[in-house]
């Protein structure tokens, strides 16, 4: 993984950083990589993002720009289509948050 | 899928379990090969919740799944019961169905290209997928595509409704009010629209 | 194997690591709870990444579009079936399917946006810009095209309409710039090196350089 000091004096196809954090990018590797082993359609995860998107124009929490909202959409909603696939339970997923969130789990993998 | 073990100890990093013996193994392997030809998930997971409580509750996570993969195969018809008691199989396996995706059924439209639409306001599942601009609003048929899967408003299951979809023009001085000859073309379900009288 | 994960907070010189922040946890969580399942690896994790980070780009479209311009045969192989044209190309790469590919006409200019989420026709551009991603232009893109077209530096005389596609199904659209004057006898890499990512959005048009013009 290359964080953002090294990130930004390699030459960037796009022009620009493809992720902000780590974070991000495992976002959106899980997501990809569950959609490619056949866990869901991409358009039925792409309901749901749809569906915070849109909700958060209604909340008009969208207005900040350049929108630091989108990975934590695209992350939940890929943590409710987990839930929603039985892969995940919610209580196993919020005990693991909080052993992070605590400190009692390493962070590297 | 990556990084299947079948066979032999497993080199992992901290934290992340082994597998305790080869066998768990071959589960992992066995049932990321068969999911999606055989099954769905939903069935695999509801055929790990059918097993007796009892028995559930003594095994590890590798033999509940291996417990519903055995359940599956013998209720697909893809091995006898026998089969599985002897470990010899008494004749070829079966073909599986076909994946979704090879169940899409050949496009037939109800538009062509330059009929005159009008979008629906009221749709029994919800439009999920027609922008809010476009409610209600007529317009003319520029493409022809699909069939794509109808995207469902209920959370659980994708319908699997094929419908073609049409790329509609929309000219801007009808939806916004300007004056100018720019228009937006909207991706719309064939269900969202309805012919202009 | 060990896998080395760089992370936000240098932990050599940390005594005091900061705790993750929330969304920081969750991504942690999850990614640590699927791979316990065994139901992902984190080297398919890092595969996908990588490839988005480096090998998955707009020189994939920009390649496509030089053909276009300098192949006639592969421009009607492109429009008509988008996803065998582009793999003509690229045979390794991921396939792109539901690509629509809109050309545009001395008469007609084309813009992309997905008004609903952020859709883009990853495997010939990448992974899109921030800015394709923003309220602003998800709204604005449809309800004032030549304005934004202006804010990006392209300003399209009266003549010429505007064709926004708004990707609200399974479609993916990517455009089809029209060749520059002053770019005749141009090779392949060459024509690629002027179409951009933004042109193929259709925010931009294809520049040939001052220098080159004389």
């Amino acid at each position: 993984m290359i964080d953002r000091e090294v990130a930004g004096s390699l030459p960037r196809k796009n022009g620009e950083l493809v992720f902000e954090s780590p974070w991000e990018s495992r976002a959106f590797g899980m997501a990809v990589v569950m959609n490619e082993k056949g866990a869901y359609q991409w358009e039925e995860f792409r309901d749901r993002l749809i569906e915070r998107v849109g909700r958060r124009a209604q909340e008009g929490t969208s207005s900040s720009e350049p929108p630091t909202h989108y990975y934590e959409d695209w992350l939940s909603a890929f943590e409710s289509l987990l839930v929603a696939r039985g892969m995940i339970e919610p209580e196993e997923l919020a005990a693991r948050v909080k052993e992070y969130q605590e400190l009692r789990r390493d962070p590297v993998f | 899928m990556g990084g299947m073990h079948g066979f032999g100890p497993v080199q992992t990093e901290p934290d992340e379990p082994v597998f305790q013996a080869a066998w768990e193994g071959r589960v992992l392997a066995l049932q990321a090969r068969t999911r999606g030809r055989w099954y769905h998930l939903d069935e695999f997971r509801n055929a790990i919740e059918r097993m007796p409580a009892a028995r559930y509750l003594d095994a590890s996570y590798y033999e509940r799944w291996l417990t519903a993969l055995e359940t599956l195969m013998v209720e697909k018809g893809v091995i006898t019961r026998d089969e599985l008691a002897t470990g010899h199989a008494t004749a070829p396996a079966p073909q599986p169905p076909p994946r979704p995706a090879d169940d899409r059924p050949p496009l037939r439209p109800r538009f062509r290209i330059g009929d005159r639409v009008v979008t629906r306001n009221a749709h029994p599942r919800g439009h999920t997928r027609m922008p809010r601009y476009v409610r209600g609003r007529h317009g003319a048929v520029r493409t022809v595509n699909g069939p794509f899967l109808l995207p469902d408003t209920n959370a659980h299951s994708r319908s699997r409704d094929w419908e073609p979809v049409y790329a509609v023009e929309f000219w801007v001085r009808e939806l916004w009010g300007l004056d100018s000859d720019d228009c937006v073309c909207v991706d719309l379900w064939e269900s969202y629209l309805e012919a202009e009288t | 194997m060990t896998e080395q994960r760089s992370h936000q907070h240098d932990r050599d010189h940390d005594h005091h690591p900061e705790p993750p922040s929330e969304v920081e946890a969750r991504a942690l969580a999850l990614e640590s709870l699927l791979r316990e399942k065994g139901l992902i690896s984190g080297e398919e994790i890092d595969r996908i990444v990588s490839a988005y980070e480096h090998d998955i780009g707009p020189m994939i479209g920009a390649a496509v579009v030089a053909r276009a311009w300098v192949d006639p045969e592969y421009r009607q192989r492109l429009l008509a079936e988008p996803a065998a044209a582009v793999a003509e190309l690229n045979p390794g790469a991921p396939n792109a399917t539901n690509l629509a590919v809109v050309p545009d006409t001395p008469e007609v200019h084309n813009l992309v946006v997905c008004t609903l989420c952020s859709c883009y026709p990853w495997a010939v551009l990448g992974l899109p810009p921030s800015w394709y991603k923003s309220a602003a232009y998800r709204s604005r893109a449809v309800s004032e095209p030549r304005e934004v077209l202006k804010e990006f530096g392209l300003a399209l005389p009266e003549s010429v309409r505007v064709n926004v596609w708004d990707s609200s199904s399974d479609l993916r659209y990517m455009i089809l710039p029209e060749r520059p004057a002053g770019t005749e006898g141009w090779s392949e890499p060459e024509l690629a090196a002027i179409v951009t990512r933004d042109c193929m959005i259709g925010v931009a048009l294809p520049q040939v350089p001052a220098a080159v013009r004389s």
